[in-house]
This record gives structure tokens, C-alpha cells and sequence, in this order.
């Protein structure tokens, strides 16, 4: 009887043992080695999935997609799933759009190496990256997986490529808009903790913290690709017919300073903008500056009209087309003795140019200069923009001032110019360029105020009716004539500035700034022809750009159903019939 | 001697052990509830992760699609079929237009006028033609 309970005894404390080891067993690997567990489980398990946001779409003034992203997958390995690398690349090579033996040659080194995550291929198209899944499932086969990844595209291709600019491989924008507004179109990244299997698969029980992202919004800009089309198909047929070494057109309301379409020659597409050589990948709006010549007229003209230092009555002695001043002739195309403003205008006399600035104090003209917004940037929202060049006056030689009148010793940029004219368009103001309408969904677009009024509004409507004459068949520019609409404007014909100083003979940037209807301008247009290989005689704003002004705003007067002036005067007689009666 | 034995006999306790075998009972049915609870928990999870993945991968395709949309009827292909002749334009009958700005006398020279709505009417403003698919 002792001994049996001896023997129990015996067998209750080796029990008693084996589970105290158990127990501490236990306690050891749950408590005290808790955290060094918890970690090795979810460095096998826990990991942070991210949930990339949406790149916010760029958009015309009507909602037209100019920029869209398209989902694609990149497709990763990870070595410790796959079993038969060769059975899964027979499988997958073909939706991959690579050798077997390719695909081998990737997969097998992630398998000896047992590595978890290598990338196979990026930017597989959605519908064939879903069908090599299914494949796989069919085959029993795993070890291929899917990230979520887009890539931008642009539906338009070259069209309007230098004010969108394009994304890196990463999706930060690189250049124009894409690169501007790169903080409102990217938005935040989100991300989740997730638990998966052995299999992979999240175990969606255990889903732990997770941050929704915020996707990137709209950009919807002030440009109507109605009448960016226009301009690029015009600006195109010019570079055909003249072949310039480069060309550029803008179109813009003088009265919000909206910019309705730009457009320049080289250009590239933004889908393969690594294939783009670095001229063609330049704005040459914001980027380009150039002497104006005689477009620059129209700053003497509204200054010294806006200061009282010459009236619309005023005569001034054009001394017959040869001028003396500081040891160097100016001459004038259009001989003449003495000519009124409209009439400097108009004949685009040097002469008469020079004179006025003539009897302006050195640094109000100066002022007036800097008040057109030349000398510094007009503030569009576009990386790369210059200020021109304004040199003040006590940089300025003897001969500084006159040149200045009609547009040498200057350099400013296409974007300054047209807003300069947009001043005599509107009654005076100077605007500041907009490009961009409303950013995301619910934002209403918003008024620019004027930057600053530059003139009054007079000085502008006198400098306006000149502007008349110039396209008139008396004036230098009858080409610019728009059948049915009355076009003021200017032209501009400049010798280019050599590199090594000085002019190049034989090589001109011609231009011609104007708007329409002259009395409530709609839109001003500026058209650049740089270089052109023509000859000396053909060369000049009134003949080249001139007439390509004038293809823009027809086909832009019809498109955006302006009455013509007639119209107009008839609507207006047969409305005061109707109330007579 | 008997009445010993009889003394050192334990009584059953019916009561006691019913009522430990109803709770034992209901302990074994909470956990396997619990385990049911716990399957069908994972079992939902699995297949609200298929619902999301497909509805992911539906949203996907759905983007694809739209943005193969805005390629294929973006200005420069439609400029391009224009010109290969796989569509062509056809005017818009003066009587189908509804004007909101005086009318323009047609041009002599045959050119094209335009037809204009209010932007943000759900038509594209100053939309020029009508395409036609051959």
C-alpha cells in the first residue's frame, strides 16, 4: 500500500514537473519574450500596404481632358513562393510581352536567393496583367504579383505640350503645369496595415490603421482647345510656308487676361518627351526674349499722350524720312514731314518715334516702359519665365532712348508683348496673364483684379483707333484685316541680335500684335516669325505674320460666334425700329 | 460492517452534476459559437477582399476604358481619321441652329459657320460640326 502510493506520488510530481516546464514555457515565449515574438510575426506578416492617390486630371475651359492617367500594374516576384520558375514563365512570359527566357533568367535568381520582392516588369497594361492572374490560378501556379501604378497620358499629343509640360517616371511633374501645380495634382498618398497568409492573401479580420488617400485635383485651365487648335493648325501651315527657325502665336482676353490658346514651333510630345531635343522642349512665350521693333511704338505713343507731351492734335516733324541724332541716321520707310500720332502709327515712323521719346524726361519714359510690365516677369504660372531686358537710365547711351522708341535696345518676352497691347485693348490696365481657371472640383473660377491701370482709358481708345489705320490699306499691316470685324494692331519687324554682338544681316523676328473687335476687343493675338529665310524685302511683320494673324482670328471670330461689326449695326437699328414702334 | 460501507459510499450529487454538465454544456457551445463566429468572420473578410479586389480591378478597367476614350476622340486623332477619310464633317442645317447671338449672313466663299451654346448647357461651346461615322 506504501509503495503504491509511493509510485503515485512519484508519477503526480513528474506530472507537476512536466507542466511547470510547460507553464514556464509558457509564460516565457507569451510574456517575457512578447515583444521580440510580436516583431518576428509581423516583419512574416504585418506590412504597410500603400494606397497611392489619383494624379489629378488637367482640363480645358470646357472640361476637354488634356491630361488623364492610365492605370497600369507592375508586376513583382517574390522568390520564396515560386516552386518551378520555368512552368510560371511559360505561363506569364506571354501577357508580359517578353522571351521565356528572359523571364527565366529573372525569376531564377529570386528563387535560389529566396528573395521576397523583385521587380519583373513595370507599366503592364490592366486587362493583361489581370489575364496572367487568372492564367496562373488556371495552372495552379503563384509567386507573380500586382501593384497598382498609373501612368499620365496626353490625349492631344504635341498640341499644347509646352504649356502642360509632363511627368517623371516617378509622376512628379517635370515641366509647364504638370511641374506648377505638381502639390495640387499629386495629393496624398494613403496607406493600411494589412496581415496575410503564407498564401500572400491579406486577412482582411486583421486589418489594422488605415489613412484614405487624397487624390490630386482638377486643373481646368483658361485655354479653349477650340481655339488652341486653330492656332496650332496656322501656326504649323506658317512654319511649312516661311520654315523660321522658330514661330510662336497667343492668344488672350484683354479683359481678364485669360489665355485662350498659345502655341510655339519646335515643339514634342508630351507622351515621349524623352525623345524631345531640348529647343523643341522650350516655351518660347515665357522663355525667348527679342528686340519687338516697331510693335514696342505703342508704349512712346500712350506715354507721351498720357503725360500731355503731345495731344491727338499734335504734328511733329518727321524730317522727311532722315533724321541726325547722336552721329547715327534713323530712317523711315514712309517719307514724311510732319505727322500726327495717329499718323506715326499708322506709317510706323521711326522718326516720329524717336522724337516723342525725345521729349520725355529719361526716367518717366523709363517708368512708363517698366509700367507696360516690360523689365519684369508678367506672372503666369509657368516655370522658366524671363523679365526681359530694360536697362535703366543711367545704363542707357546717347542713342538708348530713341532706339528704344521703336523697339531696339529692349528685349522682352512674347507673353510682356501681347500684354502690353492687351493695355490698349482694355482701356489701360495691364493684366496679369492667367492660365489656370479652377483648381479642383467645387472651386468656382475667380476675377483677377487689373495689375495696375497704365494709361487712361482715352489714351488707350485714341492709341486703338491709330492701331486701326495700321491695318488699314494706308497702314503696314492690310494683311492683318479680319473680312467683317475692324482689326487694330501693330507690326513689328526687328534684326535679330548676333551672339557676338551686334546685329546679323539678313535675319529678322517679325511680328504683328493686335486685337478684335478694335471698339470691345474680345481677344488680342500676337504672332512671332523668327528668322524666316526670306528675302530682305519680303521679310517683315506686315508681310508674315500679319497674314497669319489674320487666318487665327477669322477662323477664332467664327468659332467663338462674334457678331460681325455689321451685324451688329443691324441688330442694333432693327431693335430701335422695334421700340419706335 | 455493512452499515461502515454504506457510510463510506459518496453520494451522487444529481443536482450538482446536471448542473455542472448544462454549464459545461453551455461552455462548449459558447466556444464553438465562438469559433463559428470567428470562420464566419475570416470567411466575410476573404470575400469582401474578392468584392474589393474586383471592384478595384472593375475601377481600373473603367479607367482604362475612359482614358482610351479621351484618346481615341481627342482633337488630333480626330484630325487625323479626318484626314484619312474614316470620318468626315457634315454641316450643321441653318434651321437647326438655336442662335443666342445675332445671326451672321453666311460667307460666299462656302466656309463653315459656327453653331454656339451657353457654355456649361452639357454642349461644348462653339462645337463647329457634327462628325459623322461612315
Amino acid at each position: 500500500m506504501k509503495g503504491t502510493t509511493g509510485r503515485i506520488g512519484v508519477v503526480c510530481a513528474l506530472l507537476v514537473l512536466v507542466f511547470t516546464i510547460f507553464a514556464w514555457r509558457l509564460i516565457h515565449l507569451q510574456i517575457l519574450q512578447h515583444d521580440y515574438f510580436s516583431k518576428l510575426a509581423a516583419q512574416k506578416h504585418l506590412r504597410c500596404q500603400p494606397i497611392p492617390a489619383k494624379r489629378g486630371r488637367i482640363l480645358d475651359r470646357n472640361g476637354e481632358e488634356l491630361a488623364v492617367n492610365i492605370p497600369v500594374r507592375t508586376v513583382t516576384a517574390d522568390g520564396t513562393h515560386i516552386k518551378d520558375p520555368a512552368a510560371l514563365a511559360a505561363i506569364a512570359a506571354p501577357f508580359l510581352e517578353m522571351p521565356v527566357e528572359e523571364l527565366v533568367g529573372k525569376l531564377s535568381p529570386a528563387v535560389k536567393g529566396k528573395r521576397p520582392y523583385v521587380v519583373i516588369k513595370k507599366e503592364v497594361a490592366e486587362e493583361k496583367a489581370q489575364a496572367m492572374i487568372a492564367a496562373m490560378e488556371r495552372a495552379r501556379l503563384r509567386g507573380l504579383y500586382l501593384e497598382e501604378d498609373s501612368v499620365r497620358s496626353y490625349p492631344n499629343g504635341e498640341m499644347l505640350c509646352h504649356v502642360l509640360g509632363f511627368v517623371d517616371h516617378s509622376g512628379h511633374g517635370i515641366d509647364g503645369i504638370e511641374k506648377s501645380f505638381n502639390r495640387e495634382l499629386s495629393g496624398q498618398d494613403g496607406f493600411r496595415w494589412i496581415e496575410h497568409d503564407r498564401k500572400g492573401l491579406e486577412i482582411v479580420t486583421y486589418r489594422g490603421q488605415e489613412q484614405l488617400p487624397e487624390n490630386g485635383s482638377d486643373i481646368r485651365l483658361t485655354i479653349d482647345m477650340g481655339l488652341q487648335a486653330i492656332v496650332e493648325n496656322e501656326i504649323e501651315s506658317a512654319c511649312r510656308q516661311y520654315r523660321p527657325r522658330s514661330a510662336s502665336a497667343i492668344l488672350v482676353d484683354p479683359q481678364t487676361g485669360e489665355i485662350m490658346a498659345m502655341a510655339c514651333r519646335p515643339n514634342f510630345d508630351s507622351n515621349k518627351f524623352n525623345e524631345a531635343k531640348p529647343e523643341e522642349m522650350r516655351n518660347r512665350i515665357i522663355t525667348d526674349m527679342y528686340e519687338p521693333g516697331s510693335v514696342f511704338k505703342i508704349v512712346v505713343a500712350s506715354a507721351a499722350l498720357n503725360e500731355g507731351i503731345v495731344s491727338d492734335r499734335s504734328r511733329i516733324f518727321c524730317e522727311n524720312g532722315l533724321f541726325s541724332y547722336g552721329g547715327k541716321t534713323i530712317k523711315d520707310h514712309h517719307k514724311a514731314g510732319d505727322m500726327s500720332l495717329a499718323e506715326i502709327l499708322q506709317y510706323s515712323s521711326n522718326i516720329g518715334s524717336a522724337k516723342m521719346s525725345l521729349m520725355m524726361k529719361d526716367q518717366l519714359y523709363y517708368d512708363y516702359v517698366r509700367a507696360f510690365g516690360f523689365g519684369e516677369k508678367s506672372g503666369i504660372p509657368l516655370q522658366g519665365e524671363i523679365s526681359g531686358m530694360v536697362n535703366p537710365p543711367r545704363r542707357w547711351d546717347g542713342l538708348t532712348k530713341t532706339r528704344m522708341a521703336f523697339g531696339q535696345s529692349v528685349a522682352v518676352t512674347p507673353i510682356q508683348m501681347i500684354m502690353a497691347m492687351s493695355v490698349v485693348g482694355n482701356g489701360g490696365k495691364l493684366m496679369t496673364p492667367r492660365l489656370v481657371l479652377s483648381r479642383g472640383e467645387g472651386s468656382s473660377p475667380s476675377e483677377m483684379p487689373p495689375n495696375r491701370q497704365v494709361v487712361g482709358e482715352g489714351v488707350s481708345k485714341f492709341i486703338s483707333s491709330a492701331l486701326q489705320k495700321v491695318v488699314s490699306k494706308e497702314g503696314t499691316a492690310p494683311l492683318a484685316a479680319i473680312d467683317g470685324y475692324v482689326v487694330a494692331g501693330k507690326t513689328g519687324t526687328a534684326q535679330r541680335i548676333s551672339a557676338q554682338g551686334g546685329y546679323q544681316d539678313g535675319h529678322y523676328t517679325v511680328s504683328f500684335a493686335g486685337f478684335f473687335p478694335a471698339d470691345h476687343p474680345r481677344l488680342v493675338g500676337l504672332v512671332i516669325v523668327d528668322d524666316a529665310p526670306l528675302g530682305e524685302h519680303q521679310n517683315y511683320g506686315g508681310l508674315v505674320a500679319a497674314p497669319v494673324f489674320s487666318k487665327i482670328g477669322a477662323r477664332a471670330a467664327r468659332y467663338l460666334d462674334i457678331p460681325q461689326e455689321n451685324t451688329v449695326a443691324q441688330a442694333t437699328a432693327s431693335s430701335n425700329q422695334a421700340s419706335n414702334r | 460492517m455493512k452499515g461502515n460501507r454504506r457510510r463510506a459510499t459518496n453520494a451522487i450529487e444529481v443536482d450538482f452534476v446536471a448542473r455542472m454538465l448544462v454549464l459545461g454544456f453551455l461552455v462548449g457551445m459558447a466556444a464553438l459559437f465562438f469559433v463559428y463566429l470567428k470562420n464566419q468572420q475570416h470567411a466575410v473578410g476573404n470575400k469582401s477582399r474578392l468584392v474589393e479586389q474586383e471592384l478595384h480591378e472593375y475601377e481600373a478597367r473603367n479607367m482604362a476604358l475612359e482614358a482610351r476614350i479621351t484618346s481615341m476622340t481627342s482633337r488630333g486623332y480626330l484630325q487625323r481619321k479626318l484626314d484619312e477619310g474614316y470620318i468626315q464633317l457634315e454641316a450643321v442645317r441653318d434651321t437647326a441652329v438655336a442662335r443666342i447671338t445675332p445671326p451672321v449672313s453666311a460667307e460666299p466663299d462656302g466656309v463653315l459657320r459656327t453653331a454656339s451654346r451657353e457654355p456649361g448647357s452639357g454642349v461644348i461651346a462653339g462645337a463647329p460640326q457634327r462628325i459623322l461615322r461612315r
